[in-house]
């Protein structure tokens, strides 16, 4: 039972409204995500086996390259204007950022890590339709249609999620604004670096045949990179305690470090135990 | 007077109380569902590019080779993912939620894509199960606590296991037949007639050499050594998950 003191403390702090952690943000980017690839999985059925044979054709260049010269153009100037906007509207007094706010700022920045995971999720299911492709048509370019979906959209998907939670994190979040986080710079830039990987599996396609093998060693780098995701792990690690003692206060009256403090050293602001089983073990509790 | 002032602080802690758990179930669901995809995401494309054609192919799922390559290169995730989730939350089913996200991906991409983009047929590009052994690894780290016996047991019966429970799927693919005077195994006679890219001109037949010389006895053999490269795998991994699970910041001088 808190004592009178302790109630007091948990009346004054300012709460957030329910509706800022509603799940209307994630769902709608996995929704935006999903409609994207319902419409590639429509225009793959139709226009894959009877427009996407042959690079040469007419309708090759009509069909398919088109799509990849939008694709490109849409996605760079969607990852110029994410960090531009992000970097041009920063917190310029994180200092002073209350409680409540960080941790409705907690919520929007795991929205987006949530879509990030969902569309590596899908590139993961792209490459392996890749293989179908490749285990089943002889390419004559490097730009086939599968490449097209997988390399160049829905790698690019993730990797622009990727740098938007980044740059969130960045410009935002007291634990990220001054001190760089080993995990989460490995979290975006691993699974970011398949994607110029792709030089390097198209110049071994260019010269060895190897489509009956998926496993061949000039694919490995892709399954590197991806072992980057696994730092996931240790941003959860960094990011729960906080997010958790952050409830605590807002809502508890608990103590916590404030913002200034967390910008100066995040690495010492992290209790392991707002994050684990031992938990229910803390003060307040 | 000052009794009503106090009922409502109660209830206005209460509120706050209810207000801070509906907070925190929302960051724990945003947080399993990112782990479950993210991992199964990463795991997906580790196993379709260390052992995908062995997972591809009825042809592929052979007594020498398959039992060997799926094993050691599918114990990797499972024992990062332990040593993360364990190690930080004891949650005690990090390799069966690896293993299990794994399946469901690779049947949606077989029945979408393999079977009904790409026409082969579904008995001849079904995955493998991964599930019996990843609920043996988990169980071992539950009741012994103890990443070093869960390499050595766990790791050897994730070997050892591999085979015997995907036997009931693959048995009837590796009955022998006749064919124009040739002995194959259904999954061979299977492949023969859906020519993949890069089939090579020859018919490729997988148990060749020695291999049909040894009455069968090289199965054994193949889940053994599997086991034994999955201990070893066990623990690079685990530490590989330890590793990766750790929050930490570069200190960098400021220019």
């Amino acid at each position: 039972m808190p004592s009178v003191v302790e109630r007091n403390a948990i009346f004054s702090i300012e709460v957030p409204e329910k509706s800022a952690f509603s799940l209307k943000l994630p769902l709608l980017g996995i929704g935006l995500i999903f409609f994207l690839n319902t419409i590639d999985y429509v225009y793959q059925r139709l226009f894959a086996f009877t427009k996407g044979l042959d690079y040469s054709t007419q309708q090759y260049q009509q069909y398919w390259m088109s799509v990849l010269y939008a694709e490109l153009i849409i996605e760079a100037l969607i990852a110029l204007f994410v960090v531009v906007y992000l970097w041009q509207t920063r917190d310029r007094n994180l200092e002073n950022l209350s409680p409540a706010e960080e941790l409705k700022r907690y919520w929007i920045w795991g929205s987006f890590v949530l879509m990030y995971a969902f569309a590596v999720f899908i590139a993961a299911y792209y490459a392996e339709q890749d293989a179908t492709w490749h285990q089943t048509v002889i390419r004559d370019t490097s730009f086939t249609p599968s490449h097209i979906i997988e390399f160049y959209q829905s790698y690019p998907v993730y990797i622009i999620l990727g740098l938007t939670f980044l740059m969130y994190a960045l410009t935002r979040l007291p634990q990220f604004a001054k001190a760089t986080s080993l995990p989460l710079v490995i979290l975006v830039a691993s699974p970011l670096m398949i994607f110029p990987n792709v030089g390097l599996n198209e110049f071994g396609h260019t010269r060895w045949f190897m489509e009956e093998v998926f496993s061949a060693p000039l694919h490995w780098g892709f399954a590197i990179f991806a072992w980057g995701a696994l730092s996931l792990y240790g941003v959860l690690v960094t990011v729960c305690p906080r997010v958790y003692s952050l409830i605590d206060q807002v809502y508890l009256g608990a103590e916590a470090p404030s913002a200034s403090i967390v910008i100066e050293n995040p690495e010492a602001c992290i209790n392991p135990l707002f994050c684990s089983c031992e938990r229910n073990a803390l003060p307040n509790k | 007077m000052e009794e009503g002032i106090s009922n409502m602080n109660e209830r206005l802690l209460t509120q706050r109380e209810s207000e801070a758990d509906f907070v925190r179930k929302r960051f724990d669901l945003a947080v399993l569902l990112i782990i479950f995809l993210a991992t199964v995401a990463a795991a997906w494309i580790h196993q379709q590019l260390f052992a995908g054609d062995w997972s591809f192919w009825i042809d592929l799922k052979d007594r020498m080779w398959w039992p060997v390559i799926v094993p050691i290169a599918t114990i990797c995730f499972p024992a990062a993912v332990q040593a993360a989730l364990w190690t930080h939350w004891k949650f005690p089913a990090g390799a069966t939620m690896v293993c299990f996200g794994l399946l469901l991906g690779q049947w949606l991409n077989r029945i979408i894509n393999f079977w009904a983009w790409a026409k082969f047929p579904i008995n001849l590009v079904f995955p493998e199960t991964l599930l019996p052994q990843a609920i043996v690894l988990d169980g071992i780290l539950m009741i012994t606590n103890n990443f070093v016996v869960t390499a050595l047991i766990g790791g050897e019966l994730w070997g050892w296991l591999f085979y015997p429970s995907n036997w009931p799927m693959i048995a009837p693919y590796h009955v022998p037949v006749e064919y124009h005077g040739q002995l194959l195994s259904v999954a061979d006679l299977i492949q023969y007639q859906y020519i993949r890219t890069s089939t090579p001109e020859y018919l490729r037949m997988v148990e060749t050499g020695t291999m049909r010389s040894f009455a069968g006895g090289v199965l054994g053999v193949s889940a053994f050594f599997s086991g034994f490269i999955s201990i070893l795998m066990y623990f690079i991994w685990w530490y590989m998950g330890y590793f990766f699970a750790k929050p930490i910041y570069l200190k960098a001088k400021r220019i």
